[in-house]
């Protein structure tokens, strides 16, 4: 039990970039964009997802288009077991590809509007465009979503150490490349995981949405992320005002005190 | 008192976006070759994660003194005048040291102790309920906590400087400048916290009725509150 809450929630610390080179740049995927893995998954979750969904067919596709043996399959995701329902490890791996790499996609997009932006003028952006960018990138597999979705829910190994976790990381991405204030207390928490069900509450809406353009879905997120925000407000101004309460009645006994 | 430091919510006073230009400038030099931006090569698991609980810790440790210094000044800042000027200079230092931290982890991203909420409890009630027995009692407190939170940051001290010798890129060996700062944070907020040591030392801590009850307790319960948030 310990062990999974641990690997749930992992979260190191962040040294700084300008001085420390990181030791995988896509963590937690372990290869680099130039090696042979991420050629091959990069091309299948490109040109063939699409077209056959997570499953091994589209990498197998895919390796024919790049002119590679089928062999390869059983190399990539050789650290994935496998999972219960009989999902193949190199599935796992495409799935996780996805997760992380579109995760990254969403700051990388930050960072080179960054460079051609005025630097002095630059605004983070709001939350809300983080968690649509990233809606936006499930669109060319949106078809399939449903199927990714479960396989990333079957209870086991894959759920506890991949998919889990790359949701709250996520969550904290967002939060922290966005504009949005963070707080160093409880509240932490409960800002990440109210993210993090909005997150998965909208591509759950995503996977059965048959509107032009997935339209209706990033109402729902829009709807969704502000009932969120709006709760947090909520607590906190419900917080100040038993907070401000309790310093009155204090002092109000205090000077009925001193004045018997 | 002032409830200032009990619902700040604490904005954001770095901006993620402002290292991230850092990084796109010295990533654009460092593809020119410029030699005064040498990386070191990446931490290790253990040290990450050493790195990770220390603030932490840290954070949960400074929040937990700054409420103590609430409870103690709620309780006593009235009844002994003569009293309130040497806990708001106390419980000032505290409060900034409490808000490093706080910017070192949201900075850092590194996850808060999940306890926060008890930590506030805990640290008031242990204030307040000191100052309640007597002012020498409170000082007493102050004694025990400042001493195991001083023999805390010495022994972080004395990990910082000996496992993050690092390499760099080019082969030089050194210590990148973030951990030369975190260190001399520390150090600076470990003298500040033996000073209230000696402050209360000054001010008849030793005087407390159930002195060796007292500071022994204190220490049990402050060494299990840091075995605590290092780890949860």
């Amino acid at each position: 039990m310990s062990r999974i809450a641990r690997s749930i929630s992992r979260r190191l610390y962040h040294p700084n970039a300008l001085e420390h080179q990181a030791k995988f740049p896509l963590f937690p995927l372990t290869y680099g964009s130039d090696s042979l893995q991420y050629k091959v998954l990069n091309n299948t979750l490109k040109n063939h997802v699409p077209e056959h969904g997570f499953n091994e067919r589209a990498i197998v596709a895919s390796l024919n288009e790049l002119e590679l043996g089928s062999s390869v399959l059983s190399a990539l995701g050789s650290d994935n077991s496998p999972s219960f329902l009989n999902v193949a490890p190199s599935v796992l791996e495409l799935v996780k590809f996805h997760l992380v790499t579109k995760r990254y996609a969403i700051t990388q997009e930050l960072d080179s509007e960054l460079a051609n932006s005025d630097t002095a003028t630059y605004n983070a952006p709001a939350l809300k465009t983080l968690f649509q960018r990233r809606l936006e990138l499930n669109k060319p597999v949106a078809p399939h979503l449903s199927q990714l979705l479960s396989i990333l829910s079957i209870p086991g190994e894959f759920l506890v150490k991949s998919a889990l976790p790359e949701l709250h990381r996520l969550s904290d991405d967002m939060v922290y490349y966005s504009n949005e204030t963070d707080s160093p207390d409880f509240a932490w928490y409960s800002k990440r995981v109210a993210i993090s069900s909005a997150f998965v509450s909208s591509e759950l809406f995503m996977a059965q949405d048959k509107s032009p353009d997935y339209g209706q879905t990033f109402e729902f997120a829009a709807e969704k992320l502000d009932r969120v925000t709006r709760l947090g407000q909520y607590y906190t101004n419900t917080e100040e005002y038993l907070w401000y309460t309790l310093l009155m009645s204090i002092n109000l006994a205090k000077s009925q005190l001193t004045r018997c | 008192m002032s409830p200032k430091p009990f619902n700040a919510v604490i904005s954001r006073p770095f901006s993620a976006v402002r290292s991230l230009r850092k990084a796109a400038k010295t990533a654009s030099s460092g593809s020119q070759g410029s030699p005064n931006s040498p990386k070191y090569k990446p931490l290790s698991r253990a040290q990450l994660a050493y790195l990770d609980r220390a603030i932490r810790v840290d954070q949960a440790g400074e929040l937990g003194a700054n409420y103590i210094y609430a409870g103690q000044y709620f309780v006593l800042a009235n009844k002994y005048p003569h009293l309130k000027p040497v806990l708001q200079h106390m419980w000032d230092q505290e409060i900034h040291h409490h808000n490093t931290f706080n910017e070192l982890q949201l900075q850092r991203r590194v996850r808060p102790s999940l306890f926060t909420p008890l930590w506030k409890l805990g640290a008031f009630a242990m204030g307040s309920g000191t100052a309640l027995i007597s002012p020498e009692a409170a000082m007493a407190c102050t004694e025990a906590v400042e001493t195991v939170i001083g023999a805390h940051y010495n022994d972080q001290l004395r990990c910082l400087n000996n496992q993050y010798e690092m390499e760099s890129t080019e082969g030089q060996k050194g210590q990148s400048r973030e951990i030369l700062n975190l260190t001399s944070t520390i150090k600076q907020f470990r003298d500040e916290e033996l000073e209230h040591l000696d402050t209360a030392v000054e001010h008849d801590s030793h005087k407390a009725v159930p002195y060796v009850m007292l500071t022994e307790g204190i220490k049990l319960v402050c060494r299990s509150a840091v075995w605590t948030a290092e780890r949860i």
